[in-house]
Order: C-alpha cells, then sequence, then structure tokens
C-alpha cells in the first residue's frame, strides 16, 4: 500500500491550482506547520485522512483505497466572501480536472473523488478569518 | 410451515422498517465507537430522524453510549416517501465534529476514551493538534466525521444494520 502515492495524487491538483491564483494561496497540509495559523492573512489547510485501506475488490491486482479530503479556507474577515469561494471554485475545479483524466496506463494511482459535501462557512465570533469548508470521499486505485 | 404469500408485503413492510432501525443502531454505534469520547455526552446525543426534525440532548453522561432498536422508534419508518438524517443533538457538536474551530469548554474527571496530546493553536479545530505533548487533548482524530461518513465506514455499517434487519424475512413459498 502507496499512502504516500494516493496523497500525491491529490494534494498535487490541489497546490497547483492555488498557487495558480492571483494572488498565489498557500497551501498546508496534514503534519505541516503553519506559521501564518494565526495571522490574518489568508490561506488554505487540507486534510486528507484514510478510511477502509484493505477493502477487497473484484480483481486482486491493485490497491483499493477508500478515505476523504477536507479543505478550510481562511480568508480575512469582513472583506465579503468573494475570495474565499474563489479558491473553492479553483480546488473544486482541479477535482473535477481529476475525475475527467482517463487512467494512465502501466504502475500508479488512479485516483478518485465523489461528490463535494460544502462548502459551508463560518465567520466565528472572535477569531480573524472567514473560513469555507468543504469536503468530499475519494477512491484511489494504486496499479504495480 | 410455509407463510401464504398473501402476506409478503405486509411482512416486507415491517421487515424494511426493521432494518431501517437495525441500520441506524448500527451507525450511531458506529459513530460512537468513531468519535470523540470525554464524559460520555456527545456519543449519547444522536438521534435517527426525518429530515428537519430537530434532535433532543444528551441522553446519559455516564460513559459510552451503547444504542439499541429502543433509540429508534420504529414508528419513526413508517411514513414512506420520506428521508431520514441521524444528527448529533450536543451542544457542543460542531466542535466534536471538527465543523467549527475549537472552543474551550471545562472538563474535569477522566476522559472516557485515550486522550493524544498535543497543541492546539488559536483558529484550529478540536482535532488539529500539532506535535506528541502539549496541554491539549483529543480523544478521536481530526476530521473523524467526514472519514467515517465517506470513508467506507458508514456504508459497511449501513449495509450490515440492513443485512441483520431483512434477516427474518424469510418462509414464504
Amino acid at each position: 500500500m502507496n499512502y504516500q502515492a494516493i496523497r500525491a495524487a491529490y494534494e498535487a491538483p490541489i497546490a497547483t491550482a492555488c498557487a495558480a491564483l492571483s494572488p498565489a494561496v498557500p497551501v498546508f497540509f496534514d503534519n505541516l506547520a503553519a506559521s501564518t495559523l494565526t495571522s490574518t492573512s489568508e490561506y488554505v489547510m487540507v486534510n486528507i485522512t484514510f478510511g477502509l485501506t484493505t477493502e477487497v475488490a473484484l480483481k486482486a491486482d491493485f490497491d483499493y483505497v477508500r478515505g476523504a479530503i477536507i479543505c478550510r479556507i481562511h480568508t480575512p474577515k469582513g472583506k465579503g466572501s468573494v475570495r474565499n469561494q474563489t479558491i473553492v471554485a479553483a480546488i473544486t475545479g482541479a477535482f473535477q480536472t481529476l475525475n475527467a483524466t482517463p487512467r494512465a496506463a502501466g504502475a500508479g494511482v488512479y485516483a478518485r473523488v465523489n461528490q463535494i459535501d460544502g462548502p459551508t462557512f463560518d465567520a466565528p465570533v472572535d477569531l480573524p478569518h472567514y473560513i469555507g469548508r468543504f469536503s468530499c470521499g475519494f477512491i484511489a486505485s494504486v496499479y504495480p | 410451515m410455509a407463510k401464504d404469500l398473501k402476506f409478503l408485503v405486509k411482512d416486507l413492510k415491517a421487515e424494511t422498517i426493521r432494518a431501517a432501525q437495525t441500520a441506524c443502531v448500527e451507525i450511531m454505534n458506529g459513530l460512537v465507537k468513531a468519535g470523540p469520547g470525554y464524559s460520555g455526552e456527545f456519543s449519547s446525543a444522536w438521534y435517527a430522524l426525518p429530515r428537519g426534525d430537530s434532535p433532543g440532548g444528551p441522553r446519559s453522561r455516564s460513559g459510552l453510549y451503547k444504542y439499541d432498536l429502543r433509540n429508534v422508534p420504529a414508528a419513526r419508518f413508517e411514513t414512506s416517501g420520506m428521508w431520514y438524517t441521524i444528527v448529533n443533538g450536543a451542544p457542543h457538536a460542531d466542535v466534536a465534529m471538527d465543523l467549527t474551530p475549537y472552543v474551550y469548554e471545562e472538563f474535569s474527571g477522566d476522559a472516557i476514551k485515550k486522550q493524544t496530546r498535543g497543541f492546539r493553536l488559536k483558529n484550529a479545530t478540536r482535532g488539529d493538534l500539532s506535535g506528541t505533548s502539549g496541554p491539549n487533548t483529543r480523544t478521536a482524530p481530526e476530521d473523524w466525521w467526514p472519514t467515517y461518513n465517506v470513508g467506507g465506514a458508514l456504508s459497511k455499517d449501513l449495509a450490515r444494520g440492513f443485512r441483520t434487519g431483512f434477516g427474518k424475512a424469510t418462509g414464504f413459498s
């Protein structure tokens, strides 16, 4: 089982989509210390979790892994929702592109996301950010 | 002895309701297992309801709650064409499910689930801890809720519940 390759299959499109925005927005993935967490600047937190990872599939020549991707988009509070929603749209657009990409021949990770739940938005009273949040399930097949 | 076919529709309806009840019980017990546990309050506040109905509050504060069919009355499933949801009615449910940033809540005593320690930065959610030691704790991993929902555990519990609930729909000729 190659969890790192599965992570990379999802993290790379997210990082690329956020880097392509103007201005680019920093993305922090699991277990990477984010020095900007308490600042008022914008950033994206992405959490990739694994659910069932040893599920038996009809064929035995690949690993079949399920999990969840949770994205939290932090933008400055009191400045409207446009920027937050622009970032959400960039990431969900990257997921749609991922879903439309055919499986490459040979070894590798064939990554797909399921339906997206959200986004929901929250502006906590004592925090400096307006937070957009969405999540989706993923299914990855790893071909040796 | 084989049953007359004229009872099939009535029995199937009863079995469908039973299967829905059993599936809800399996799912709610799965959520208890997957979710956090300090006093047990959050674990006891899951409700299976028609969509839009408000849940009640926590049922207990003494350990992890164990759901059974009495928590999911059959009468709740007798209306056809209805969507059902499983929701948590604890006052701090959004925080416990990592849907909103963590808000400090006084808790004394021992947590009923194993705690892991770390640092929780301001703005972070309940489960978002850095490091392996620190003043903050959690008893379930970050984002356990979407992981349970879409990571495969929900569909597994749902399937097991339905299989168990439908187990008695036999005997027709």
